[in-house]
Formats: C-alpha cells, structure tokens, sequence
C-alpha cells in the first residue's frame, strides 16, 4: 500500500479512531440485541418474503398463464426484474476488484456491503430465469450434464445459455471475493466472542491466527480474485445484453447494448449501493466509517455512468434514423411516442436528467438529495429495462399481432416479493458479519485517518 | 455355469457342427442348467443366515411398499377381440359423407382412425362444393363428441313411442317445425307421416332465411327456388348485402366459384380479374372482399336497389338514397351497362319486392342464362318466414295440440322467440327431435335423440339433382334413433323393417333404388351403383334445362319498396362461424375470430369509427377509445323495447348512423361453449308487411355508456389496419400511422413500409411488380451482407431430398377461417376460453391477419394467413437454450415438446409470432391436478373428460403446461406421405402431402410442396412477380411465399 497520501484528500476515517475503536464501532451491532428498528424491518422484508413465496407457489402451480405475458410479449416483468437485479448486483465487484486494482482508498468502507449486496441482488436475480419457464421442474435441461439421451447437450448458440454461465460464475466469484474479506473479520468476532458463537466464528474464519502467512496469502488471494473478477465486472452485464443483441427484434438487435448494459449497471449498482448505506450507516452509527466522501465519490460514479447511459439513449435515437431501416426507426418513435411513452419519461427523467444535479459539489455532498436520487436511479433503471423488454415486444414486425401489457398480482408480487428476499438477507447479514472490512479500514487508518492525513482536527 | 452359448444355432455354420447335430437329437438340452445350479454344493449348503433373510425381508418389504404406493396410470385400452378388415391400427380410413346443418351443405370426407372420426375433409369429387370446406363443416367432428348431446330418450323408446303415436293420433292439428331439409328420403319419409296423420302440416323456417327471395322468384318466374348463381361466369359481381363468400346459402360453393376469377394471372401483360361491388351496411366478410363498397344504411338497401334499376334503365334516381351512394350507384350503373350477360347481381334482401327489382336488374343485365341459370336450382334455403309467423299466432290462438320440432330453435331464434316460448305452454304434445338441447326442445315433453351425422345413415340434395350420401362412421355413441326412422315408426310405415340392424339404412337404399338408380346408366345392377356412390359420396344426375321466363310487373313492386328510415339503425347479421346459434356449442367455432372484427365468443355492437384528426380515432360517443389495450365499452341498447347490455367494438366500413350486432348469441339452453356468451339480438329483428324477417331494425333510443369496462374482450388483433388515409390540413396522410403514438404527428411509413403486405390496384400492377422487385433485391442486397450466404447453406443442406415450403395466394384468401378450424382438428389444438383470448392466449397455429387500407371511411382488405414462416435461418432456433426447436434436414421448423422447458425466447425472437406458449393447462396433460382452466364455466374442463378426447388426433402430440407450440407444416402428414409412397416403393408424387389448411381451403389459396419439385404445383405458384416474403429482409429465409394482392377498385364508384 501507498503511504504517501496527498494532503488535499479528504480524510476517510473520521472520529480520530485508534485501532480498538474500529474493532469495537464495527462488531458491536452483531454483539448487541438488534435495534427496535431493524426488528421492524425485518418484520416488513419477511412479510414480503412470504409474499414471495405465495407468488411463487401460484406461478408453478397454475402456471405462466398467472402473470399477463401473453403471444406478443413474451417477457415483460420477469426478465425486466432479472436485469434490474443483475445490473445491482455490479456495484460489488466493481468496487472490489477495480477499485482495488487501482488501489482506490475509498473502497474500504462501502466494499463489504456492496459485495454483500452483489450477491444478495444475484440470488434475486437468479429467481427469474428458473421461475419464468413454462415447466420449472424440467429447468434442468438448461445445465450441460452427461445424460442418457443421446446426450443430448444443451444449445451453445442460446444466450441464454451463456446468462447461466455467465451468471453462475459471477455468483460464484463474488462469493469467493466476499467471503476471503470476511475471514479475518469472522476471525476479529471470533476473538471477541465465547462459547457456541466463538465455535461458529472460529469454523467461519478457516482457523484465521494473523500470522503473516496468513496475511501474505489473504493479500495474494484477494489480487488473483480481483483479477478474476474484474473481466466479470464487464462481462456479465454484457452478456446479459446479448439475450436483446443477439435476436432479431428491432430495438433489441443492437450492438451498442454490451457497453451500455454495462454502464446501466454500474450506476444502478451505485446507486443501490447508496440506497443501502446511508440507512446502516445512520441505523449502525457508522458514519465515520462511511463518510461524506465515500458518498460523494459513489455520486461521482453514478454521474459519470449516468451520463453515459443518457449519451447511449441518444445514441440509439440516431442510429435508428441514421438506418434507414423502417423496422429500427419504428421501434423508437413507438418507444419515445408509443402506448408506453410515460415508462420512456420515466427513464430519461431518472436516468439522465436527474443525476445531472450531481454536477454541484453541495448535491454530491448532501445526504438526502444522494438518497432520494439513488433511489430515483434504481426506478429509472427498471423503468429502462421495461421499455427495452416490454415496449418492443408489444409492436414488433407484424402489426396484426400488436398487443398491450399490464402485470396481473402474480408478477407485482414477485417483484416486490424479491425485494423481501434482499432486504432479508441483507438484515441477517448486518446481524452476523461486520458490514464493514475491519482490516481493510484499519489498513488505510494511518493514511486516511483524519488524525492522521489532517492535523488540524 | 458352462458356457453354453454354442448350443444356440445362431447360423449356417453351425450346421455342419457335430455337437449340434448330436444335441439335436436329444429330446433334452445336455445341460440344464438348473441341474447344474442345484448341484453345486453351496446352493444347496445354503449360506443365508438370519441377518441375510432379514435384509432381504426388509428390502422386498420396502420395495414392494414403494412400488405399490406409487400410482399406477389406468389404461383402458381393450384389443380387439375380432379385427374389422378395414381397419389397420395407425392408418386412416376415410368415408366420403356429407355434412348437413339446416340448409347447410358440404360434401365431405371423414377421416377416422380405430373406428373414431377425427377430421373432416373436403370431397373433391364433390360438384358443389369442389373439395373445399367451411368452418363450420371442419368444426362438425367436435359436435360429435359433444359431451351435452341429448343421449336418451324421455322415456324408454317403445313406451314413448307409443304414447306420442296415441296422442298423434287423437290430435286436430299437428305441426312439424323444420328448418330446410334437403333430404329426398328424408321428405318421403315425412310424406309418410303425413299420409298417416292426415291433421299434419310441416312447416319450413330458417333462422336467416331467403323467404322473400324465394317468393319473388315465385313472383317472378312462378318457381320458388333459388337459381344457381355462376360467380366464376362473372365480370361484374354487384351484391346488395349478400355475404355470399361468408354465410349466404351455399357460401362455400360460392367462394369457390368467386375465387376463379379473382386470381390474376402474374404472367398476363394485361391480367384481368371481376370487379365486385358490395352495397352493404356493416363490413361483411363478402364486403372485406370487394373492390368497392357502397355504404347504405340498413333502411336504404331497397332505396339502393330501386336507384340502381332506376340508374340502369335510365330513370330518375330518385332522390331518396344518400348522395354519395346514390352517385356511386349511378357510376356502377355506367359500367355495367352494356357488358350483357357478364354481370351477377345478388342480394341478401329477405324483401319480396326488391328481390323481384333484383330480378329484374338481373334480367335487364341479361343474367339469365350466364351467371345465374335454373337448372341446378339450390334447395338451401327453402324456409318461409310467414307460415312460421301464422304458426306462432296459431300455437298463440290454441289451435296446434301437437307439435314436432325437428332440429329447429324456433323458441330461440324467431323475433317473436318470447311469444312462441310462451305458446308452448298450451301444446297438448310436444316433441323434440335432434342431436343437442336447444331452447325449444326444453320445452317440449318428449324428447327423440338422434344421432349426430357422422352416426347416421341419410341423403342430400342440395342442387337439383346433385345427390350426395351420409353414412356413419361411427356406430351411434348414445341412445339416438334417427329423425326419419322416428317419423316412419310414428306412421307405422310398412316400409320400415324396424327388426333390421339399420331400419332406416335399408329405407335409405330402397328409396335410391327406386328413385336414384333410374337416373343413371352407367350401372346395370343396383349394387354397383350403391356401392360407387357410397365410396365417391355424390351421385349426380342429368337434370332438363329449365327455362324460366320473367313475369312479374317490375314497377309494381318498385313502388313497394319502402322509403328509408330515419333515426340511428342496427343491422343484424349472421357470422361465419355462429350461423344463427345453430353453431354456439362448438368450441372451435366460439374461439374462431371473426374475419373481420376479429373478436370471439360473444357478439359486439359495432360503432362507426371515423378519424377527425388528432392522434385518436374518432368513435360514436368517445366509446373504446382504449381498445388496444383490450377494455371495451359496455352500451345499453334499446330495440323494440328490448333494451340489453352489450360491448361494443369499433368497427370500419359502418353506414353513417348505423351499428352492428351479430345473431347466434346469448343462448341459453345450449352446450357449454355457447351458454350465456353474448347477447341475444334476435328479439331485435323485425318483420316487413309480408311477414318477412327483416335482419335490421331502428334503435328506439341512443345507445347508452352504462359506463361499466368490459376487460375480458377477445378480440385477437387490436390493431386495425395497416395504413389507412385520410385528410389532414389538405394532405393526405396516413391516419393509422398517427393515431398508433399517444404522442406527436406520427411516423408516416412506419406500417405501410414494412414488407408485410404488397398490394395495388389491378392497373397498376405492373408499377407493383417493380416495387416488390426492388424491394426484394434491396432485402437480398442486405441479406448478402453475412458471414454466412444462405445460398451456400441451401446449396449444402436443401439441394438433394425434399425442402418443403408453401405459397400462399392473398388475392385467392377471403379470410372464411376455414383452415383455422381444420389446423386446430388436424394438430390438437387446444381451446383456451373469453379470458385467456383476451389476454392474448389463443393458441391457434393459423391465424388470418386483417389489414384494412386506403380511404380509411371505407377501407379496402386485406387478409394474411399467418403461420410459422419455417425459416431456414430460423431466430426462434438458435435462441433456445435447451435445442427444443431445430431444423430439419428437410427444411423444416421442428418442435421438440418433450425437450421444451418454456422460456418463450423464441416467441420473443420470432418476427411472425406465431409461437404459442401454453400458458395453462389447457390440455389436461399437465403434471399436476386440479389446475385446469374451464373454457366458459363448464364442470369438467374441456377436453378431460374421455369423449372430448376422442377427437385428438394420435398422430399429434397433446401439448403440457409450459410448452411452447407452432405449426408444424402437418409434419404428421409429410410423415404418412412419404412412408406410403415408401412402402408403394415410389417416389413423392405432387399432391401427396397437403396440410390440413390446404384441404380446407375452398378457394385454393394453399398450395403446399417441395422446393426441389421443379414441375410441382409449388414451384409453379411461384414462379411469379407478384411473389414475395414477409420481412425479407430480416434474412430469416423464410419458405411461405405470399402472392401479393390486387384490387379491381374503382375510384369512380364510391
């Protein structure tokens, strides 16, 4: 690690924490009886969690034929939520692995929430492919397994196939990357702790003892891991783009869609990132730990990506008038102009115009505007993914088969449905992993410390 | 053991082999080797201990628990105990029958497999019907197995019988309800009961009828029968509200001939095609077709008939018709003038007196004697409507105490339905005959079953002298006797042996042989003639040219014609698939669309939609301003006091102030399929002072918002058009384009440049054949562009064996729906029912797109049968993760059910849609129970109880829950097709395969065949400049080629 730090940054570790504070500021919430807070809300995330499960029993029971998906539109709610939860799901690694490769201090504070948060947003995005088929207890078929028919193998044309390598890889990566972070945090709780809970955190961090062995390989292991990660970062979202890019449908059939996706995901991972860390670190008390400046980099980010999602909007505008091709040009106007003109409102507004206001350092830096926007992203962001999916299917080639979308209860309920899953998730995860990297912070505490990197506090 | 295993003789050699011959002769094998096992020391030292019995009593304890709690599927399969000779388990049989309903008439094959029948063919050798088939006879198989068929008698037979033939018998005045029956053995038997019954009238009505036809004909050439039209013979086709391609008498018969010279021969420097105009009020399926439309309102149609005859012979018009019709009218007049003996002009009128002015037009355009002659006279529609009406004051008065129905509905589709209903009551004896409950026969006190026509034994004549034979091919599922042998058996006829296997089959084959078999000489003895008619199914004889000469005092009846009415008008008609209501049980029939507003179950009051700009059409009251996300309006209608409730659609082609309703709704006493669905309109029908039913009638009020939003609106296709003009700030623009965006001007092009639809105007179809060309070169320039040259693909995998594709005649198609229904027979189909058509679960493999364009106040049509395109670079293939869907080596677009796991990328990726999911279980073939969904609130879902399900086809896979579906190009008949020829050790021979949307056609619009045939029927079709592929340039390669369409509009007459 660097050590030389320049004086203008902005320190990263305020409250002139020593060592033992940062161990006791991050442990204590999974020491403690939780928070009247946190027991609310995790009453409301298991209540929508339930109403996940009834969704899904209704949808394997009766069949897609409960969700409004009809010959026209094929995927509508369904894959919009998968893509939405994807694209979440990017903020983690990126703040882990690139931002590690560049040896961005700031990661420190927010890289264990959001990795924990990639993985969260993956398992809800992995709901949707195995619940959207028709016959879920044959989804087998779509994994490559030796088998008596032939074999009969999967089809490696389909990207569809390649979004279940794509992702599970993904998953499994984030997984390896979250869970080395924790090992010698589970070791700190583990020190801290006794009895059965000593025995579970002694199991959870491998038998961690700090050597510096141990060390050397934590450090080696979280470099190859970052480099294995960081292809990922572009890769899945990418991937997940040629399901659209791929086909023939126009407005789908789009090269510019694997960058775009990828910026797509990248600011609505951010800004979920946002959405998610201002709350724990109020309900947590861990403000020093994530401060102004991790927020307002974060705004940084989704201003860039932001702008970069706005610029491929436009672009996709002009290419489709620069085509000539009447198919390309119609699928456009009817997304602008078309039945479903407020869901393109709805995207530009958030998506584009919104994070314009983080041009202004008094924005970047104010807590309400950042979680107010981050949550405009994240609609803004459905609401692209929406207009992608559903808009173009609903008018495609043949007019005559034209049709209108609307969800039924089945598929509202899967969607807020999986965000009790997440919020679930992410609740138990507060309780029972520092959401903070103990060692990560303490390692940049005497460069980004603020007793430290300014003496005037 | 030893080895053994040269003591089998596995070949010649062994035959020389001396251990062989030397064990041959011994009674035993050498080794048995059960000897051998018992010899061996340890076995009989038996080593199982008690811990090793107790393992294998625990395993076999807990195998066997596990293999008797798993359950065991029933199959009741039973063999035959002794084979019939002609049947061959897996190979069809086909018997040439005819399907009869009323004056409904189709010559018909009937394909049966292990004694079911299954799917119903056309019969080409069939002089009327030319091997082409209606909707309604493809949908006839599933009637049979209708599982709310009337199956027993009220009582046991011989006691009713009895007791009906006692009450007949102390009767004043019996009467027999009948709608037409073009049966000659069928009236001999009934002119037995009337010989025995001296007290007994019968009388003839239909529920839409040609009475008042059938009376100026009588009024004009002293003949009340309906002459033989010859469309095929015309240049000019002019029809006054005629929907002769849809429902009008022998539509079938009428298309066909229609279709001949609508065809235009792409290689003709000058082709030619008729011109047909339709005077009408609402959009028929007949009107779609036209070149030109005359709108008039109901009320006017004997306005535009007079004004015509007067246009013609050069009288004042007359100033009592619209404008605008009126000049139309006078400009058709024109040009039909002098071309004598080539114009046919038809009307649907049911009014004495313009009938005879349509006679009179017609004699006047010397008609008689070319397009329509008196020779082959049509006995379809032989009802009259004022008997029926003296009936109903009669049975009203008290004076009938006997009545038979038979096959008729009178208490539910006469306008005086509530009236006749009601004089029931005071019927002494009532008997109901027919295959299904209905309205009437609930009110009868005895009822008869009788079988359904593919059980019975029975005769046709629907043209003079063109006989065609029903025979079973079934024996009778329930307890039916037979209309006629009921009758005979109530006459007490001497000439029925009712101790006979058949009674009525032998009554059948006397009275052929003393009337029928007279009228030929090719066949000496009786045998050989029976036998030939029953195999081709028709027997035609000779019939004397009838001249008929035109009598009646034209201006007489001009000065009868009524004026037009005023105030707002509904017309009432008969759809293609519902008839009257006749039809309304049949499932397939409900969920066909409409061809023209292409709605299902249920019927709709049409609103006139117009465009004053904006981004909206304009409908009559704001109303369904919504519809293409499928919420219709529901309006409160009033006529003859009756008011109901009915949505509304909004409909092209609407006269001003004039709405639209069908008949055949709203039934009651009916099947499930047709129970409650949609409203009834036939009280809203009208008689003139004839006593003719009039099929229109004038609103008593304005139809009223009830403000209630009717979201389960089957309508298949909101989108209306494809392109239609209209004026905007002086230019004409093209409307459809603007009102699809919520927002903005519209994209102009964005529907009329898509390369889904090529049409023109048949003088400019030179101007058409360079664009198609140009555009097709341009598509083909953009499909070069790939790394992958189709032509180097076609060259590797298509070249050698069989590349199957299709042609598809657009001008040929009339949208009838006909191959809908038979692909929905041929491939197990499923029905999905009001609510899963309205969120777009219709599952049918066919489907016939609408297109309207031009003049968007009265639009021409154009309709596309759309099916899977079999792409030979297919989208949906490559996007399946699983592989379910590949490609043949014979270019086919194969479906793998078993492998499908439904995540429907490729109904996404495919430009045609038309890839169907089955959302639900519609099939009843799911893994799970319990989650079916009922089709119109029936108890047992359709298709799961064991009598529905003797209509699937074996050689078709019923589909699951979750699988995606598509047309097959009836890969199961490709299949048949090449073994026979296989096993016949020849090669494909043109015409051995056809799909079942092929044989339905009744116009030839299908031809379907091998790429590689270079003298097919397919490589002929497409050898043409009219030929072209739906989005070609999507580099699908596609194999259904489209022949574009042409109109003969013109401009001068509308």
């Amino acid at each position: 690690m660097s050590s030389v730090v320049s004086p203008i940054r902005q320190p990263l570790v305020n409250g002139g924490k020593t060592y033992h504070q940062i161990t006791e500021d991050i442990c204590s919430p999974t020491e403690r009886m939780p928070s009247t807070q946190w027991f609310i809300a995790f009453a409301v995330s298991i209540a929508f969690l339930g109403v996940f499960a009834f969704s899904v029993f209704w949808t394997v029971y009766w069949g897609i034929g409960s969700w409004n998906l009809n010959r026209t539109i094929g995927w509508s709610w369904d894959i919009t939520n998968f893509v939405w939860w994807v694209g979440i799901g990017h903020a983690g690694t990126l703040i882990s692995a690139i931002l590690l490769l560049f040896r961005q201090k700031w990661r420190t504070g927010v890289n264990r929430a959001a990795e924990a948060m990639t993985i969260f947003a993956v398992i809800c995005a992995g709901q949707y492919p195995l619940l959207h088929v028709g016959r879920i207890w044959l989804v087998f078929f779509i994994f490559p397994y030796p088998n008596t028919r032939g074999p009969l193998w999967v089809n490696f044309n389909s990207p569809l196939l390649w979004d279940v390598f794509a992702i599970s890889t993904y998953l499994t990566v984030s997984l390896l990357f979250w869970y080395t972070g924790l090992v010698p945090d589970f070791a700190t709780l583990r020190d801290r702790s006794k009895g059965i809970r000593r025995r579970i955190y002694n199991g959870l961090s491998f038998g961690w003892t700090g050597s510096a062995k141990h060390w050397q390989r934590w450090e080696a292991l979280s470099l190859i891991l970052a480099g294995l990660a960081t292809p990922l970062v572009l890769s899945v979202h990418t991937i997940v783009s040629f399901d659209f890019a791929t086909s023939v449908i126009p407005g789908w059939h789009t090269t510019i869609f694997p960058p775009y996706f990828v910026a797509g995901a990248i600011f609505s991972g951010f800004a979920m990132v946002q959405t998610l860390m201002i709350i724990t670190r109020k309900v947590l008390k861990l403000q020093d730990y994530i401060t102004l400046e991790h927020i307002e980099s974060m705004n940084k980010v989704i201003l860039v990506t932001g702008t970069i999602v706005g610029v491929a909007y436009l672009t996709e505008l002009f290419n489709a008038w620069d085509s000539g091709y009447i198919y390309e040009q119609f699928a456009f106007y009817n997304r602008v102009l078309g039945p479903f003109y407020w869901s393109y409102i709805g995207m530009m507004t958030c998506n584009v115009l919104s994070p314009q206001i983080f041009w202004w350092k008094k924005m970047r830096r104010n807590i309400f505007v950042t979680f107010i926007m981050s949550l405009f992203v994240n609609v803004g962001m459905w609401f692209e993914r929406f207009v992608i999916i559903a808009t173009t299917l609903a008018r495609d080639y043949l007019p005559s088969s034209w049709s209108y979308y609307t969800p039924t209860w089945v598929e509202i309920g899967l969607f807020v449905g999986t965000l009790g899953l997440f919020f679930t998730l992410f609740l138990l995860f507060t309780r029972v992993a520092p959401v903070v990297a103990i060692a990560e912070v303490k390692s940049i505490l005497k460069t980004s410390g603020d007793q430290y990197s300014h003496e005037e506090h | 053991m030893k080895n053994n295993n040269k003591e089998v003789w596995i070949g010649h050699n062994d035959l020389n082999s001396p251990e062989l011959q030397e064990m041959a002769k011994q009674e035993f094998a050498n080794n048995i080797p059960v000897v051998d096992t018992m010899a061996d020391e340890q076995v009989m030292e038996s080593s199982t201990n008690r811990r090793d019995f107790l393992k294998y009593l625990g395993f076999g304890l807990g195998a066997a628990t596990v293999a008797a709690s798993c359950e065991i599927p029933v199959k009741r399969a039973i063999p035959y105990v002794v084979k019939p000779d002609e049947i061959v388990p897996g190979v069809a049989t086909y018997y040439a029958s005819s399907f009869v309903k009323g004056g409904d008439y189709t010559s018909i094959l009937v394909k049966t497999r292990e004694g079911r029948p299954i799917k119903i063919e056309g019969n080409s050798l069939s002089p009327v019907t030319h091997g082409g088939t209606t909707a309604r006879a493809q949908a006839a198989v599933l009637d049979l197995y209708n599982v709310n068929r009337l199956q027993n008698p009220t009582k046991d037979w011989a006691e009713m019988d009895a007791e009906i033939k006692g009450a007949l018998a102390s009767a004043n005045n019996i009467r027999i309800i009948t709608n037409t029956n073009m049966s000659p053995t069928a009236q001999k038997a009934m002119g037995e009961f009337l010989a025995a019954y001296p007290n007994a009238q019968v009388v003839t009505y239909d529920a839409v009828s040609a009475s008042g036809m059938l009376e100026a004909n009588e009024a004009s050439f002293g003949v009340a029968t309906i002459p033989n039209y010859h469309f095929d013979k015309a240049d000019n086709i002019i029809s006054f509200g005629a929907d002769f391609l849809g429902t009008w008498i022998s539509a079938g018969e009428y298309a066909h001939g229609y279709a001949k010279n609508r065809k235009v021969d792409p290689k003709a420097e000058n082709p030619t095609m008729s011109h047909h105009t339709q005077v009408e009020s609402y959009m028929s399926l007949t009107g779609s077709n036209a070149d030109n439309r005359i709108m008039v309102r109901p009320s006017e149609q004997g306005a535009a008939i007079k004004a015509f005859y007067n246009a013609l012979v050069g009288n004042n018009m007359g100033s009592e018709l619209n404008e605008k019709a009126s000049n139309a009218l006078k400009a058709l007049a024109n040009k039909v003038k002098g071309a004598n003996g080539k114009t046919l002009v038809v009307s649907g009128s049911n009014n004495v007196a313009e009938q005879v002015v349509v006679n009179a037009i017609n004699e006047y355009l010397g008609s008689y004697g070319s397009t329509i002659t008196f020779d082959r006279t049509s006995n379809q529609r032989q009802g009259l409507d004022k008997p029926m009406a003296q009936l109903v004051s009669d049975l009203k008065g008290g004076k009938v105490d006997a009545l038979i129905v038979m096959d008729a509905n009178p208490a539910y589709d006469l306008p005086e339905a509530a009236d006749f209903a009601e004089a029931m009551a005071k019927v002494k004896t009532s008997v109901f005959i027919s295959t299904v409950p209905n309205e009437t026969g609930a009110l009868c006190k005895y009822v008869a079953p009788a079988p359904h026509f593919l059980e019975a034994w029975g005769d046709v004549e629907p043209k003079a002298g063109m006989y065609s034979i029903i025979q079973p091919t079934i024996a009778p599922l329930f307890n039916t006797r037979q209309a006629e042998e009921s009758f005979l058996v109530w006459a007490d006829s001497p000439n029925l042996n009712a101790d006979a296997d058949q009674p009525y089959y032998e009554y059948l084959k006397a009275n052929w042989e003393t009337n029928m078999f007279p009228k030929q000489n090719n066949f000496l003895s009786f045998q050989t003639f029976w036998d030939k008619t029953l195999h081709d199914g028709v027997f035609t004889a000779p019939v004397a040219a009838s001249n008929v000469r035109n009598a009646a005092d034209v201006n007489a009846y001009l000065a009868q014609i009524a004026k037009p009415g005023q105030g707002e008008e509904i017309v009432l008609f008969e759809t293609v698939a519902m008839g009257a209501g006749q039809y309304a049980e049949n499932p397939w029939l409900q969920e066909l669309p409409d061809p023209v507003t292409r709605t299902t179950w249920g019927n709709y009051f049409g609103i006139p939609i117009t465009w004053e700009g904006g981004n909206s059409m304009v409908t009559y009251q704001n109303l369904n301003q919504e519809e293409y996300k499928g919420k219709a309006d529901v309006v409160e209608v009033s006529v003859n006091g009756k008011a109901q409730d009915i949505t509304c659609i909004a409909s092209f082609g609407l006269a001003a102030n004039t709405f639209s309703a069908a008949l055949g709704f709203g039934r009651t006493e009916v099947g499930f399929a047709g129970k409650g669905v949609g409203t009834n309109s036939m009280a809203w029908l009208s008689r003139d002072k004839d006593g003719n039913v009039q099929y229109f009638n004038t609103l008593d009020a304005e139809p009223k918002p009830t403000g209630e939003i009717d979201y389960e609106f089957p309508c298949v296709q909101y989108h209306h058009t494809f392109g239609i003009t209209g004026q905007e700030d002086g230019k004409e623009i093209n409307v459809d384009e603007k009102t699809l965006m919520a927002i903005g001007e519209g994209f102009q092009g964005g529907l009329t440049d898509r390369s889904i639809i090529y049409q023109a105007n048949l003088s400019e179809v030179n101007d058409l054949k360079a664009k198609i060309a140009e555009k097709r070169d341009f598509a083909k320039h953009l499909n070069e562009a790939t790394l992958y040259p189709y032509e180097e693909y076609q060259e590797k995998f298509y070249s050698q064996g069989h590349h199957w594709g299709m042609a598809i005649d657009l001008n040929a198609c009339i949208g009838c729906g006909a191959c809908q229904v038979a692909c929905v027979a041929e491939n197990n189909v499923p029905v999905v029912g009001k609510t899963e058509v309205s969120r777009h679960h219709e599952m049918t493999w066919l489907r016939i797109d609408r297109y309207f364009f031009g003049d968007h106040e009265n639009p021409n049509t154009v309709y596309q049968p759309m099916m899977c395109q079999h792409c030979d670079n297919a989208p949906c293939e490559n996007v399946c993760p699983v592989g379910a869907t590949n490609h043949s080596s014979e270019g086919l677009n194969q479906m793998t059910y078993n492998r499908c796991i439904g995540t429907r990328y490729c109904a996404n990726n495919c430009p045609f849609k038309v890839r169907r999911l089955n959302w639900y279980d519609y099939t009843t073939a799911d893994l799970f129970g319990g989650n079916e969904v009922s089709v119109n609130g029936e108890e047992i879902p359709f298709g799961a109880d064991n009598l529905t399900r003797m209509v699937l086809n074996p050689d078709v896979t019923v589909r699951s829950r979750g699988v995606i579906e598509k047309c097959s190009f009836c890969v199961q008949r490709i299949q048949e097709g090449k073994l026979t020829a296989k096993k016949e050790g020849r090669s494909l021979r043109e015409g051995d395969i056809k799909p079942a949307c092929q044989t339905a056609c009744v116009t030839g619009a299908i031809t379907f065949g091998d790429f590689n045939n270079e003298n097919g029927a397919l490589a002929k079709a497409l050898d043409s400049e009219l030929n072209y592929l739906v989005l070609e340039e999507t580099n699908v390669q596609s194999s259904v080629h489209y022949s574009a369409k042409i109109i003969n509009r013109d401009e001068a007459i509308s």
